[in-house]
C-alpha cells in the first residue's frame, strides 16, 4: 500500500519551514492542531526546549496533578510467528522458547502483586499455537482476579475476540503501529500476519469496538523519519478521539534499542529529539495520558517524569516470567533502567511526585461485564466481609472486596 | 444555607465550613493532609479509585479517616455510566462507613465533562437508597431542578472544566441555579483562585470544591488556607449584603428633578 488513509496521512504538514516565531506562536496556541505540533516537532523547536518543557509541565500538573501512575509489564510467551526485523523475539532469531503454563503465570502476577503493583500489562509475540487466544484469554482472567487494570500488548484481533478479553476482565489494549510509513513498514515486516498494514492500524479501533476502555498509541521511534511518525500518530489519535468519544487513550514513546540480530535504526533519534517530541504531545493532547518505559535510563526518565510523561513502567523484566521465578534467559529488549520499585518510588517522592499504583478500580469493569451481559455465564462475587458505620473507629473496619470469576 | 445557624446543612448534617476539598493530585498523603487540616474542611471528597485497603502506601482513605471532625464522601470518578457509578458508590459506602457520595459520571475519560443523563439516573436511584448524594453537574439549571426533585442533598454545577483554572466561566447559569434551588449549589471544578471562591459566595453559593488550585499550587497547604480565607471571605460579604450595582452614576442633581 503506497497511500495513507486521509484522515492519517501527515503529508500537509511535512518539510515546512517553520520559522522561529512559528515556534512560538505554537507555544501559545489556544487550540492545537497538526500545524502546532509540526512546528514543535521541527527543527527550529529545538531550541525552545526550555519554554516547552515548562508548559508541558504545566499541562501535566493540570491534568494529571502532580502524580505518576505505575504499571509492570510480564511476558507471557516468546513464541512468536513475526519477522519483525527490529525484534528479540522475531520468528527467525536463534532464542529459546517459552511460554508460562497457567501455575507459572499465576506464580508471576502473585509476586508481582506483592510487589505493589495494581495494574499489570501481559505481553505475547504475534499469534502462535503456544499463545493464542485461548491461552491469552485464561491469563487474563488469572490477572483479573488479583489486579484492579489489566490490559494487554499482543497480537491484534478481531472485535469479537476483542470483546471476548473485554469480558474475561481485560481493560485496555496497547498496540503500536511500529511505523506509520507504509513502505518503511513493508521492509520491516518481513513475513506473516503483521505484514498487512491496515489490518494493525484498524486493531485499536477494532479493540475499542469489542469493549475495551483503554487504547495504548506508540510508533517505534528509530524506524522512519520520526516527523512523520509523530504527526501520524497524532492524527491517529484524534481520529480514534473523534471514533470513540468514550475511549480512554494513550500514547508510548518507545525507542527502538539495539536487538538481538545487531539490527541498527535507521532513523535514530537521541535523548533531546524524544525530549522534543514528548513535550509536543502534552502540548498538542495536553489531556492523554503519555507514557515511558524502562526502555528508557535512569537519568533521562528521571528528567522527564511529570515533565510530559505522567505513566511509567518500573522494575521491568523482558524476559519470560522473571519476577516469582528466574524467567527465560534472554529478554525483548535489554531495560535501560533497572533499578527496583523502591528506589523508584523514592526519586519520585524527592521530586515531588507520588508513585499511584490504584488508579482504578475492579468494580468497574465488573459492572461492565454485567451491563454486557444478560444470562451472565460468569459469576461475579462481591464480598464485603464487615463495615462498620462510625468513621472515628474506621481503622477497626476490616474490609475486602475481591472478583471471582466461575 | 441554614439562615439561622450560618452552617451548610447536606442531608441532615450540618458542617461550619463551607469549603469541601478534593483529595487527587498532590505530590503526597502528608501533604493532601496538611492542606485538609489547614482549609479548616469538614467534608472531603475522595475517588473510589484511590482506595487501597490492602495496600495502606497507596491509599487515600484511611488516612483522612484518621483525621478529627471530617467527614469522608466517597465518588464514582471512574464510572462511564450510571450503573457502573451506583456500584462505586455502595462499595465506597461499604468501605468508608459514610452516606455521602459525590456522583462522579464522565464517560469521556480525557475532558472528564460530567454526563448529565447518566448522573441524573444514578443520583436518584442512590438517593432512593439512602445516601446523601452530591451530584457532580453541567452548569444546567433544569437539571439541577430535576436532580433536587429525585431527593438530591446539594447539586454541584461546575465553574469552569476539572482541572482547567478557568473560573467561573458558568458563572450567569449558576446565577439560574441559585435563584431557583431549594438545596445547597456548590460550585465544583474550575476555580483557580480564592478569590474566585469568594466571588462564587457572593454570588450565593452555599460551599465550593476546589482540589486541583491547590493540589497544583507551588505551596498547597498556604493555598488550602487562602482557599478558606477567600470562602469565609465571600459568605461574609453575602451575608452582609452587597450594595445594588448600577450602569449608571447617580447623579447629584437628579436628571428628574423638573417632576412634580
Amino acid at each position: 500500500m503506497k497511500n495513507l488513509p486521509d484522515w492519517l496521512t501527515p503529508e500537509p504538514w511535512l518539510n515546512r519551514n517553520f520559522s522561529a516565531s512559528d515556534v512560538q506562536s505554537a507555544l501559545g496556541a489556544e487550540a492545537p492542531d497538526e500545524a502546532t505540533l509540526a512546528a514543535l516537532l521541527s527543527p527550529a523547536a529545538a531550541d525552545f526546549l526550555e519554554p516547552m518543557a515548562a508548559r508541558a509541565q504545566a499541562l501535566t500538573q493540570r491534568h494529571f496533578g502532580r502524580t505518576i501512575q505505575l504499571y509492570v509489564p510480564l511476558y507471557l510467551s516468546s513464541y512468536c510467528s513475526g519477522g519483525c526485523a527490529y525484534c528479540g523475539f522475531a520468528a527467525d532469531r536463534r532464542t529459546d522458547r517459552h511460554a508460562l503454563d497457567f501455575p507459572s503465570v499465576e506464580k508471576e502476577l502473585d509476586a508481582i502483586h506483592a510487589m505493589g503493583f495494581e495494574e499489570v500489562l501481559l505481553l505475547t509475540g504475534e499469534r502462535s499455537s503456544q499463545a493464542d487466544l485461548d491461552y491469552l484469554r485464561e491469563c487474563v482472567r488469572l490477572a483479573a482476579r488479583r489486579f484492579h487494570n489489566v490490559t494487554v500488548e499482543v497480537f491484534p484481533m478481531a472485535e469479537e475476540e476483542y470483546r471476548s478479553l473485554t469480558e474475561a476482565g481485560c481493560t485496555g489494549v496497547t498496540l503500536y503501529q511500529e511505523t506509520y510509513h507504509p513502505e518503511t513498514y513493508d521492509r520491516m515486516h518481513r513475513w506473516g500476519p503483521k505484514k498487512d498494514f491496515l489490518q494493525r492500524l484498524d486493531a485499536p479501533s477494532r479493540a475499542l469496538a469489542g469493549g475495551m476502555r483503554f487504547a495504548g498509541l506508540g510508533a517505534l521511534l528509530g524506524l522512519a523519519d520520526p516527523r512523520y511518525d509523530m504527526l501520524a500518530l497524532y492524527r491517529h489519535v484524534r481520529h480514534l478521539q473523534k471514533t470513540f468519544w468514550q475511549a480512554g487513550l494513550a500514547v508510548s514513546f518507545p525507542r527502538i534499542r539495539n536487538e538481538e540480530g545487531g539490527f541498527v535504526p535507521p532513523h535514530p533519534v537521541d535523548e533531546k529529539m524524544l525530549a522534543q517530541i514528548i513535550f509536543a504531545f502534552r502540548i498538542c493532547l495536553p489531556d492523554v495520558p503519555l507514557v515511558l518505559s524502562t526502555r528508557e535510563g535512569a537519568a533521562f526518565r528521571d528528567g522527564m517524569a511529570g515533565l510530559g510523561v505522567n505513566k511509567m513502567s518500573i522494575a521491568s523484566k523482558t524476559t519470560v516470567g522473571g519476577y516469582g521465578s528466574e524467567g527465560s534467559k534472554e529478554g525483548q529488549f535489554d531495560v535501560s533502567d533497572a533499578r527496583g520499585l523502591n528506589e523508584f518510588c523514592a526519586m519520585l517522592r524527592a521530586k515531588q511526585l507520588d508513585p499511584v499504583f490504584k488508579n482504578w478500580d475492579g468494580v468497574y469493569r465488573s459492572a461492565a461485564l454485567f451491563s454486557h451481559r444478560s444470562s451472565a455465564s460468569n459469576i461475579f462475587i462481591f464480598v464485603v466481609c464487615c463495615s462498620a458505620g462510625s468513621l472515628s473507629s474506621s481503622s477497626l473496619v476490616l474490609s475486602a472486596h475481591c472478583f471471582a470469576f466461575a | 444555607m441554614n439562615p439561622e445557624t450560618g452552617t451548610l446543612k447536606l442531608g441532615g448534617h450540618e458542617f461550619k465550613s463551607r469549603l469541601i476539598l478534593g483529595t487527587g493530585k498532590f505530590s503526597d498523603t502528608a501533604t493532601m493532609l496538611a492542606a485538609v487540616e489547614a482549609s479548616g474542611t469538614e467534608l472531603v471528597t475522595v475517588a473510589l479509585r484511590r482506595f487501597n485497603r490492602q495496600k495502606p502506601g497507596d491509599d487515600l482513605c484511611a488516612p483522612l479517616a484518621r483525621l478529627q471532625g471530617i467527614r469522608l464522601m466517597p465518588n464514582t470518578s471512574g464510572a462511564m455510566n450510571a450503573k457502573e457509578a451506583v456500584r462505586a458508590a455502595q462499595l465506597g459506602r461499604e468501605l468508608s462507613g459514610s452516606p455521602f457520595v459525590k456522583v462522579e459520571i464522565h464517560p469521556n475519560p480525557h475532558h472528564l465533562m460530567p454526563d448529565a443523563i447518566e448522573t441524573y439516573l444514578a443520583a436518584k436511584e442512590l438517593a432512593a437508597d439512602g445516601f446523601v448524594v452530591l451530584p457532580y453537574i453541567p452548569a444546567d439549571p433544569v437539571l439541577a431542578k430535576k436532580l433536587e426533585d429525585v431527593g438530591c442533598a446539594a447539586v454541584m454545577p461546575l465553574g469552569a472544566a476539572i482541572g482547567s483554572g478557568g473560573g467561573l466561566s458558568t458563572a450567569e447559569m449558576i446565577r439560574l441555579i441559585i435563584r431557583d434551588s431549594t438545596i445547597p449549589v456548590i460550585v465544583d471544578a474550575g476555580l483557580r483562585a480564592p478569590s474566585e471562591a469568594a466571588r462564587a459566595m457572593e454570588m450565593g453559593c452555599d460551599a465550593v470544591l476546589v482540589n486541583s488550585a491547590i493540589a497544583a499550587a507551588k505551596d498547597p497547604v498556604a493555598m488550602a488556607r487562602a482557599f478558606a480565607l477567600g470562602v469565609e471571605t465571600g459568605y461574609a460579604a453575602r451575608q452582609a449584603g452587597l450594595m445594588p450595582k448600577s450602569d449608571v452614576a447617580v447623579a447629584t442633581s437628579p436628571l428628574t428633578s423638573f417632576l412634580k
